[in-house]
């Protein structure tokens, strides 16, 4: 019988052999289990990108977040998420909608993802977001849950309102799985999470350093949150990309010769495009920090099940992505802001992902604060998850001509 | 002029005399962005209340310096309509994040990018669930509760009970009387057609509640000796998200489909349940705007499905049409799977992509035309 799932399968045989680079184990047990749940017939779990793993991770349920299955093909073939992008729009799915939605949506019909058991998200960043998994909930039956955050986080009630939603999803993970929450087992999760989110952190900040020691910006965090964080091979992972980057300052490594501009790529990379960010780094333009890498939660306190849900909540709000597009246009732009401000950005580069109207919206904006500050900014449109609107060398002219008319001195 | 006349005309333009009687004798406006305001606790100031539109909006070169051309366009006609000073009889507005195009059309205005008439003006961005649960009526409780603690602050006036009691049976008598023009178009030959239906849905949304409910009994007097349509090649549900042109079932409805029942928001959606009036009103509200019949932006798609399939075999229509503005991503998927449903139950269903203006009708014209010959009898 022909097995499912040959690209992933075929990374994951791949990467297994990589298993002494920690990064790499981690991503290989994740694929893994992935593999495993779909072989046994165990419950898996769609994470939306938000949503990090810990809760799932203590029920010993396996989470697939469907966003990092398409970014993980795209890193094998470019063209990846079109077969399955072109089946969702056949179907009848409006082509506006954020390509990466696109592609999950096709993947399910077209049985290029394992079925989920279980659906989870926040009611953010964005209508593709809520909509799409509204959809999938459709198309699979898997029971979906949604975490419902306010518009607006200043007062007591919002937190409290956001905090009974995370009360909610254990209930729903309890009736959905048929086994209650271990607490002492969350304790223990949770403060291996806050060891690995310590290790990214560093990792965020060392990237202030000018010259920058490595490109950016810093992903391991980010994929530990998304697959496996709060086991000790996550930890690990995010204190080897940490290591490493102590190590190039020991010896005094930087990410390039010449540090001609720090960009602030404030979005997610171009993800079918992996040359692109060593290619600016060639022509001397780095990126200290992006929205992956962006993140600032506090350490959990694990001195009681109340506090361990409540640091849960309140770290649900620090997503990447999430955070910035659970509100108001602020939420975004003060952050892009700030990164400027403390990773010294000479410029913005934003990617203008065709789905994106809550980011798109913010632009506007985020330009005349940007122009009375004298940041240069640049707004392109490329699809992330679809090469077919703008090239890579089309990327390529549009950020060089920015960057060398522009930004460098 | 009867009365259809007299309700049909304040969906032609922004203002209308109602409106216009209501400035001159000193009354305040706010404008709200969707169904989700609880208009009711505005109304219970002593405020009327506006649903806004863009009608009469011809470009959105002024919208566009900060929406994007993947915003919709009907944010970006409001947007160009508000910089240009065309809502300048309102005294505040009111949004919520129905979808990102209006959240952050809002936030221009936020961040003071629109010329308001005088300060302070009132603005609020409503933070209303998506879930529909008992945890999100009671957070519907405290921001109810927290909304009219705003507009009694702002505007120096109080909001009692009593007067929110009174202003759940002004709306309420509302909904009944909408109600009772939507039995109509249940008949063979009903007596209004959607154009007309639609145009006195948008005056209900642009007028004093209390008046409209007077010229509304007359319209239904008036419908009772009118004739029905009886020629049409089909009768047709239509749904679907922002529409206030009337225009666009006309062309529907020149082709020969006759549009009976709808879910839209200028439409059942707005009015089709009533809020509990026996009980404390603030907790009533929360009840009703959680438990309505929702739209996309909710995550409570079974039950949508459900109310579009009673609406089938209640006003015995022959098919479906979804219109959708572009880049309306809730509305995409909520048209798809309408779709895969209708496919289900053996009901045509077409997906109607259009702008906020009346544009590519040659195109339209066709589509529908096609769609009709398939169903029509």
């Amino acid at each position: 019988m022909e097995q499912k799932y040959q690209v992933h399968r075929g990374l994951y045989d791949v990467i297994k052999t990589l298993e002494e680079q920690p990064l790499m184990k981690m991503m290989a047990d994740w694929l893994g289990g992935v593999f495993s749940a779909v072989d046994e017939g165990k419950p898996i779990l769609f994470n939306q990108f938000t949503i990090f793993s810990e809760l799932m991770v203590a029920m010993d349920i396996q989470p697939l977040s469907p966003e990092l299955w398409q970014v993980v093909s795209l890193q094998l073939n470019p063209n990846a998420c079109c077969e399955s992008i072109d089946a969702a729009q056949d179907a009848g799915i409006h082509p506006e909608l954020c390509s990466a939605n696109k592609a999950i949506i096709g993947d399910i019909m077209l049985d290029k993802i394992p079925p989920p058991s279980m659906v989870v998200l926040p009611t953010f960043p964005c209508d593709n977001s809520k909509i799409t998994y509204q959809t999938l909930g459709y198309l699979t039956g898997a029971p979906t849950y949604f975490l419902d955050c306010p518009y607006w986080m200043d007062e007591k009630e919002a937190m409290d309102y956001w905090t009974n939603q995370f009360r909610g999803l254990i209930s729903f993970l309890e009736e959905n799985t048929g086994k209650k929450m271990d607490y002492d087992r969350l304790t223990e999760v949770v403060e291996e999470s806050n060891r690995c989110i310590d290790y990214w952190l560093e990792g965020v900040e060392l990237l202030k350093l000018q010259p920058l020691p490595l490109n950016g910006p810093f992903t391991s965090g980010y994929l530990a949150g998304l697959t496996s964080l709060g086991l000790p091979a996550a930890t690990a992972a995010v204190k080897a990309s940490r290591d490493d980057l102590i190590a190039r300052l020991d010896k005094q490594e930087t990410a390039v010769a010449e540090e001609k501009a720090r960009v602030i790529w404030f979005y997610y990379p171009v993800f079918w495009d992996g040359g692109l960010t060593p290619w600016m780094a060639e022509i001397g333009a780095v990126i200290p920090v992006g929205l992956v890498g962006y993140y600032n939660a506090e350490p959990i306190d694990t001195t009681s099940p109340e506090t361990i849900i409540r640091g849960l909540a309140q770290r649900g709000l620090q997503s990447p992505m999430g955070k910035q597009g659970r509100g108001a246009s602020e939420l975004w732009i003060d952050d892009c802001l700030h990164a400027v401000d403390q990773w010294k950005g000479d410029c913005v580069i934003l990617a203008s992902h065709p789905g994106c109207k809550w980011l798109r919206g913010c632009y506007g904006l985020f330009r005349d604060i940007a122009r009375e500050r004298g940041i240069p900014v640049m707004v392109y449109d490329v699809d992330l998850f679809d090469p077919r609107l703008t090239s890579a060398e089309e990327s390529r002219a549009r950020i060089e001509q920015f960057l060398t008319t522009v930004v460098f001195k | 002029m009867t009365a259809l006349d007299e309700l049909t005309k304040p969906a032609a333009s922004l203002k209308n005399s109602y409106i216009e009687r209501w400035k001159e004798k000193g009354g305040k406006v706010i404008g709200y962005f969707c169904t989700y305001v609880p208009v009711e606790v505005i109304h219970a100031a002593g405020i009327l209340p506006y649903r806004m539109r863009a009608t009469g909006s011809t470009s959105t070169e002024l919208g566009d310096i900060y929406a994007s051309h993947i915003t919709c366009t009907f944010c970006r006609h409001s947007l160009d309509q508000a910089m240009r000073g065309e809502y300048k009889f309102l005294d505040g507005l009111v949004a919520l994040f129905s979808c990102d195009h209006i959240r952050r059309m809002f936030d221009a205005w936020r961040y003071g990018k629109i010329d308001l008439p005088h300060s302070p003006y009132y603005l609020r961005c409503l933070s209303i669930p998506f879930k529909v649960d008992d945890l999100a009526v009671e957070w519907m409780v405290g921001e109810i509760d927290r909304f009219k603690q705003s507009l009694e602050s702002h505007f120096e006036v109080k909001i009692t009970d009593e007067a929110l009691r009174q202003s759940i049976r002004t709306y309420n008598e509302k909904r009944r009387l909408l109600k009772s023009l939507y039995e109509l178009r249940k008949k063979e030959a009903p007596p209004i057609n959607g154009a007309e239906a639609l145009a006195i849905l948008i005056a209900s949304t642009a007028m004093p509640t209390e008046e409209f409910n007077q010229i509304l009994r007359r319209v239904l007097d008036e419908l009772g000796e009118r004739d029905g349509f009886s020629e049409y090649k089909a009768r047709l549900l239509l749904g679907g998200g922002e529409l206030d042109n009337p225009a666009y079932i006309g062309l529907i409805e020149g082709l020969g489909g006759l549009v009976v029942s709808d879910f839209l928001c200028y439409g059942t959606r707005d009015f089709w349940d009533l809020a509990d009036e026996d009980s404390e009103p603030v907790a009533a509200l929360a009840k009703r705007y959680i438990q309505r019949i929702s739209c996309p932006r909710m995550v409570d798609y079974p039950e949508r499905d459900k109310f579009v399939k009673d609406l089938v075999k209640d006003f015995k229509a022959d098919g479906i049409i979804v219109q959708r503005l572009m880049y309306c991503d809730n509305w995409g998927c909520e048209g798809a799977r309408t779709q895969w449903e209708a496919k289900k139950d053996g009901v045509p269903c077409m997906v109607l992509e259009r702008e906020y203006m009346m544009s590519a009708v040659g195109q339209m014209r066709t589509r529908v035309q096609a769609f009709l010959e398939t169903i029509g009898r």
